[in-house]
Parts: structure tokens; C-alpha cells; sequence
């Protein structure tokens, strides 16, 4: 009797540990910051192609994990990519 | 004396001497003013994203400028009333960067979706969604 529950807890406690381990995410750094950072510029269409949407849309933030500095400054190029008919408004 | 890079995109049905005799006009301009023209990078006829006044396609050119700002303004009036310019973009910088530009090298949004190697699933699915679009 005693045996079973110091098991049951035993296990609990490692079913906890593995949930623990599941639902924890490295935080993944900004790739414009850092030493090996890209730099973002609105011409170059095939970087500012990998933080849209299918759609077009501008990916937020905490998908694409770019710092808000950065953010702002890429929202601004690639609106810049827009208006130059390098990138759509809408894609379908 | 300031940095800029200047865009412009040019109508689809004038030839490539013409733009480039567009180019050399803006860089007289520029240096009538006392400023200087870096580099000139004509990225040749490109796929535009979406129509602009029914044309499908633009010839694409970047100027690297340092010049006094009323230089900048009198060039961007000029192409504000040239009919053969679809669209301008003057950005101020830094630093004028001397290496081709991205522009250069890459065709066009599309393309570059298509066979793109940052999105890996998703490939297949575009290109299966790309084919009826391009006809």
C-alpha cells in the first residue's frame, strides 16, 4: 500500500516534469539583432517575402520574434516594397 | 550635403535608351545643384506586383545621391510631372552603399515565392495555388 502511492507520486511528479518540458519554448532571439543580424532593406524583396502572409498581411511580432525596434523598421520597408510594386497589397 | 537613394519606375513602353536618358537628365539636375550621383543601377524590365495605370510591368531604376535636399526636391518635382514615371520613392541614408543592390539580382515577388527555400511546407501548396494565377 504504502509502496503504490510513494509510485503514484513518484510518477506524478515525472508526468509533471514532462509536461514542464512540453509547454517550454526557447525563446527565440530577433533576427535583425545580434552579431550575425540581416539588414533590412526594402528592396530586397526575398528577405521582406519571409515576414508576410500568405496573404500579403505583415506577420505580427510574436510569430516571426523580431525585436520592436526592429518591427517598425521592417513594417516601414515593406510598405516602401508596396508602393513600389515589389510586393503586393493583397495576395489571393 | 545629405545621402539618398532614389527609385523610380518607369512606364513599361519607353525603350531603355530613353530611360537611361531620363537617368542622365536627373543626374544633370543633381549637378547643377553642386551634388554628386553614386551609382546608377538599371534593373531592366520587371514584373511589377500589381498594375499601375494598366501597365503590368516597370523598368526599375536606383540612383545614389549626395546632394543638398532643395537638389532632391527639385528632381522629385520633375518626376511628379513626368508622365513616364509611374512611381518615386527618395529615401534618405546613412551611407550609400556602392555593392549591386538586391533589386538586381532577384526577378520578381512571384518568382521569388515560388521556388523560395524559407518556406519549406508551404512549397508545395503555392506552387499547386501559382499555376492558374500566371495564366
Amino acid at each position: 500500500m504504502s509502496d503504490e502511492t510513494r509510485m503514484s507520486s513518484e510518477n506524478q511528479a515525472r508526468v509533471a516534469q514532462l509536461v514542464k518540458r512540453q509547454f517550454f519554448k526557447r525563446r527565440k532571439s530577433c533576427p535583425f539583432s545580434g552579431p550575425k543580424a540581416m539588414k533590412i532593406d526594402y528592396k530586397d524583396v526575398r528577405l521582406l517575402s519571409r515576414f508576410v502572409s500568405e496573404r500579403g498581411k505583415i506577420m505580427p511580432s510574436r510569430i516571426s520574434s523580431v525585436s520592436l525596434k526592429k518591427q517598425r523598421e521592417l513594417a516601414q520597408a515593406i510598405k516602401r516594397a508596396r508602393f513600389l510594386a515589389l510586393m503586393p497589397y493583397v495576395q489571393k | 550635403m545629405r545621402f539618398y537613394e532614389c527609385v523610380f519606375v518607369a512606364r513599361q513602353d519607353i525603350t531603355g535608351a530613353q530611360v537611361e536618358n531620363m537617368a542622365k537628365n536627373y543626374t544633370n539636375i543633381i549637378k547643377n545643384e553642386g551634388g554628386q550621383v553614386g551609382k546608377i543601377e538599371f534593373c531592366g524590365l520587371r514584373t511589377l506586383a500589381y498594375p499601375i495605370k494598366k501597365n503590368k510591368k516597370g523598368h526599375y531604376v536606383l540612383m545614389n545621391v549626395t546632394a543638398k535636399p532643395e537638389a532632391v526636391a527639385e528632381v522629385e518635382r520633375q518626376m511628379k510631372l513626368s508622365e513616364d514615371i509611374l512611381r518615386y520613392v527618395t529615401v534618405k541614408v546613412e551611407s550609400l552603399d556602392d555593392n549591386p543592390s538586391p533589386l538586381m539580382q532577384q526577378r520578381s515577388f512571384r518568382d521569388e515565392k515560388a521556388r523560395s527555400s524559407y518556406d519549406d511546407q508551404d512549397d508545395v501548396v503555392e506552387n499547386t495555388n501559382e499555376s492558374p494565377r500566371s495564366e
